[in-house]
């Protein structure tokens, strides 16, 4: 459950009022830093959970033009007695980049690392933006719903 | 001593350094295990005992790999220099009346001034190695051994100041009727064991003193190229210090060959064996220190003491005299 | 950032919690510095403390860039133990993930189940038995304690070598962490991985003795922890390389992600298990120990303190656990007959408390499938590693293997 001040906040900003319980609100591409920037400054949300990313292809029976989705979750906690989550997301199509919190919150540039090289996520403004799990000369993305789990890559496969 | 009776004395004694450093290695496994609730070597041999000879097999049959890069003929060398020079520090070491290879006059500065030398095969081990980890640990071994010397030469001279002379036979005679330098004169005489061997265990690169192959953080130190025969050749130059450290305070501290009963050779093995064991102990006991801590601990704390101690010494020299 | 001009001020109020304002920095050291602005002359030397080395914890390559023994700057390399378990988890139905997951914090393994099979409850609706969450709590503090020993070990070898007065202190507590193995092996057949809990509670049930058997290994622990405090928090040696070594900024660590006994011994006063309690946790007060140094002593000092409180709150526990069903969803003899009910992508997100801080899975679970569609976990020795840039700046290599010791990252549960 989003916590009321969050709330506030994401109806103040976003004009959002009913936002989803587990994921929050969707935030626009051009809003993110600022609702993350007040959520973090105003409401004291400064624990930064996770950036998690996950790819979402059209569906097959969908209209034509309907295109492959990345949706990049974060959250955020208040510490302390009576801790809170307030979870927010980002959807881009596939190959756009969305921004990066890197700038705001110390813990998201690895993570939004992480969530590049598995799920091929791109963040705009982050500082060094390059794999992280995956030796540097791999290629594709093994998070995304296309890549085969066996996927041939010499030597290790 | 005719010069074959010297001969054979320094033939002896140099396979007897050889087997209790080799020997060391499984009295330090046993006495280890026990302390870790676990009870050591016990396949080879019965209890373990034929155990140094198997790591020697083992040792000899491995690959001689020197690295590319590094500087092949210092790099063979310097562990046999190494080992050589241990031993030769045995030959002025009295086990009993009469009973030492070479008496010199000088026995003590003998000890001293090739313990010095032997700052630069440690050194030159880790320089030649042509790898990072090794330059570190020889850096360090040169800083910790060139400092710990001045402390370690300051203690030293107490039981010179108090026994008039050099030769290690006059020292332990001066010690005759357990008025040994460790507790007579009381006070300085004690401070000054204690001082003499932390900094030989620095010296002997031991812990707590033992970072020039911290092996928690440069994995072997300045160790860590060398394979089979040469590795095991460095090892035993590190027990062999560190049992010519043994000995060499119980001569100048704790009276050598003096004892209950019947003065003589058993008694200064017993020493030795005794300080050789506690060596062991304070190594699975304890620690290491940072290396700044540690020469820290000399600069600040020792030197000061030492240079006390010597003071000390000659007012208790003076006083004596005078009453 | 907070400001801490004025001397008078002993403590800030971010982010929730009060933090000591003497840990509190102005600036974090950049970990993008580019070693050319530092020094243009190429003086450093750059050490690999690479994949193999004895005090990295796990395969984790750190380049340190040294003025002599001093780090300038530090570039860790992920992924040498990299798995693939989240694309793993996406093949495999949900009563199959808790045996791979297990694989990820390897020092603590009912962790990782627990935290995945919360996730996935809380994804499917299933309700978990009140037998089952007492069990839950007192087999996470066994963990618990199981892996601060191991903790205790290990760093001990960072410290003194592993021929040496480290292998004596990591010896002994092995020897008690032997005692809780074999408690485990008595519930679940396995000693480090025991894939016993599952979606609705767990597979596993108490065999008969098993209570007294763990009163039995508390009390020994007790009498040995005493021995662990005498040898090590008034040893002079120890204090010389841990008090004043590798300050943790609590803001910092905040803005990170770091949380657990890392975080609680800067002064953070933030704990999973009495702040936001799952399983048994209400029943019981947790007390969380904080202290306010952020030192490598300071962070040794909590994990004591934890292990003690979790030795009470396994005896507060273990007497009275409920009798009862051990699992809320029909033990499932095919793996695919859980399935999500809903007909859009449902999400979940839970965390737990674990010896490192917290850990948590989201799941995204995908109509008429019995298997996850994301799987993301929230690894906390993850954060822990990405401190390393920051808190090697100005250290020296010895501290530097003991600042690492001290954090307690895991790096199966880094790379996954």
């Amino acid at each position: 459950m989003i916590p009321d001040d969050a709330r506030a906040l994401f109806e103040r900003l976003l004009e959002e009022k009913d936002p989803h319980p587990e994921i929050g609100p969707r935030v626009p591409c051009d809003q993110l830093l600022a609702v993350a920037r007040a959520l973090k400054e105003e409401l004291e949300y400064r624990f930064f959970v996770y950036c998690a990313a996950a790819h979402f292809p059209a569906p097959k029976d969908a209209e034509e033009g309907t295109p492959a989705e990345i949706l990049v979750a974060y959250r955020v906690r208040r510490l302390g007695p009576g801790t809170v989550t307030v979870p927010f997301h980002v959807r881009v199509p596939v190959d756009t980049a969305s921004p990066s919190l890197a700038s705001l919150y110390a813990g998201a540039d690895w993570q939004e690392r992480e969530q590049y090289d598995l799920v091929g996520a791109l963040f705009e403004g982050h500082p060094d933006l390059r794999r992280i799990m995956m030796p540097e000369d791999w290629e594709g993305h093994p998070l995304r719903r296309e890549y085969a789990i066996d996927t041939p890559h010499f030597p290790w496969r | 001593m005719t010069w074959y009776m010297t001969l054979l004395l320094g033939l002896t004694i140099c396979t007897l350094a050889m087997a209790l450093g080799a020997w060391g290695t499984w009295y330090e496994r046993k006495f280890a295990g026990r302390m870790q609730n676990r009870p050591g070597p016990t396949e080879v041999g019965p209890f373990g005992l034929l155990q140094p000879l198997a790591d020697l097999l083992k040792l000899l049959q491995k690959e001689i790999l020197v690295p590319r890069g590094a500087a092949r003929w210092l790099f063979l060398a310097s562990p046999i220099v190494a080992a050589a020079g241990t031993l030769s520090l045995f030959a002025v070491i009295p086990f009993g009346e009469g009973i030492v290879v070479a008496d010199l006059n000088i026995g003590v500065l003998w000890i001293f001034s090739l313990g010095s030398v032997l700052v630069l095969p440690h050194w030159v081990v880790g320089w030649a190695s042509n790898n990072k980890y090794a330059l570190l640990g020889a850096m360090r071994a040169a800083a910790q051994t060139i400092s710990y010397e001045i402390p370690l030469l300051l203690a030293g001279m107490i039981p010179i100041m108090l026994a008039g002379s050099f030769n290690m036979g006059d020292i332990v005679a001066a010690q005759d009727g357990y008025r040994w330098f460790a507790l007579w004169p009381p006070g300085p005489g004690a401070v000054a064991f204690v001082m003499f061997f932390m900094c030989s265990l620095a010296e002997a690169n031991r812990i707590p003193f033992d970072i020039p192959e911290a092996e928690s953080e440069l994995i072997g130190g300045i160790s860590v190229e060398y394979t089979g025969l040469w590795a095991a050749i460095l090892q035993l130059a590190e027990y062999i210090h560190t049992l010519v450290t043994a000995a060499v305070c119980s001569v100048l501290f704790l009276g050598g060959w003096d004892g209950p009963f019947v003065d003589g050779p058993h008694w200064m093995l017993l020493k030795t064996m005794l300080i050789y064991l506690s060596v062991f102990w304070m190594r699975w006991s304890w620690m290491r220190y940072r290396s700044d801590q540690l020469l820290a601990i000399c600069w600040h704390y020792l030197l000061p003491i030492a240079l006390g101690l010597v003071a000390a010494t000659a007012i208790w020299i003076r006083l004596v005299e005078v009453s | 950032m907070a400001s801490v001009a004025d001397p008078r001020v002993k403590d800030l109020a971010i982010g929730g919690v009060r933090v000591p304002a003497a840990l509190v920095r102005e600036t974090w050291p950049d970990p993008y510095m580019d070693i050319e602005d530092y020094d243009p002359e190429s003086d450093l030397m750059s050490l690999n403390m690479g994949p193999q080395h004895p005090s990295t914890h796990g395969v984790l390559r750190v380049k340190l860039f040294l003025d002599g023994e001093i780090c300038v700057k530090c570039v860790p390399y992920l992924g040498y133990l990299h798995r693939g378990v989240e694309k793993l988890c996406e093949k495999l139905t949900y009563v199959q993930v808790p045996s791979v997951v297990d694989k990820n914090d390897y020092v603590s393994p009912m962790m990782n189940e627990l935290a995945v099979c919360m996730s996935f409850e809380k994804l499917l609706g299933i309700e978990v038995p009140e037998r089952a969450l007492v069990m839950r709590t007192v087999i996470a503090e066994l963990q618990r304690l199981s892996s601060h020993l191991l903790w205790v070990g290990t760093w001990g070898l960072d410290m003194g070598g592993a021929i040496g007065g480290g292998g004596s202190l990591f010896i002994h507590t092995f020897r008690e962490r032997e005692l809780f193995l074999d408690l485990f092996e008595e519930l679940t057949g396995g000693r480090f991985h025991y894939n016993h809990h599952t979606p609705g509670g767990q597979r596993h049930d108490i065999p008969p003795g098993w209570e007294a058997q763990v009163h039995q290994v508390l009390n020994v622990l007790e009498s040995r922890l005493i021995e662990y405090e005498d040898l090590c928090t008034d040893n002079h040696i120890f204090q010389a390389r841990t008090v004043g070594v590798g300050v943790i900024d609590p803001v910092l660590a905040m803005e990170l992600g770091v949380s657990g006994p890392v975080a609680r011994a800067s002064g953070i006063d933030h704990d999973l298990r009495r702040d936001a309690p799952y399983a048994a946790y209400d029943r019981v007060k947790v007390q969380v120990p904080v202290r306010q140094e952020g030192d490598c002593f300071a962070r040794y000092m909590v994990r004591l303190a934890e292990m003690r409180e979790s030795i009470r709150i396994v005896r507060c526990l273990i007497d009275d656990i409920p009798e009862g069903p051990i699992c809320g969803a029909k033990m499932v003899k095919l793996p695919g007959s859980q399935k999500v009910k809903a007909k859009e992508f449902v999400y979940a997100y839970s965390a737990i408390e674990s010896p490192r801080g917290e850990l948590g899975t989201w799941v995204v679970g995908q109509p008429k499938s019995a298997s996850a569609y994301r799987c993301k976990i929230r690894p906390p020795s993850y954060h822990l590693v990405s401190m390393l840039p920051y808190l090697c700046v100005g250290q020296m290599i010895s501290d530097i293997v003991v600042v690492l010791g001290s954090l307690d990252p895991i790096l199966g549960e880094v790379d996954r």
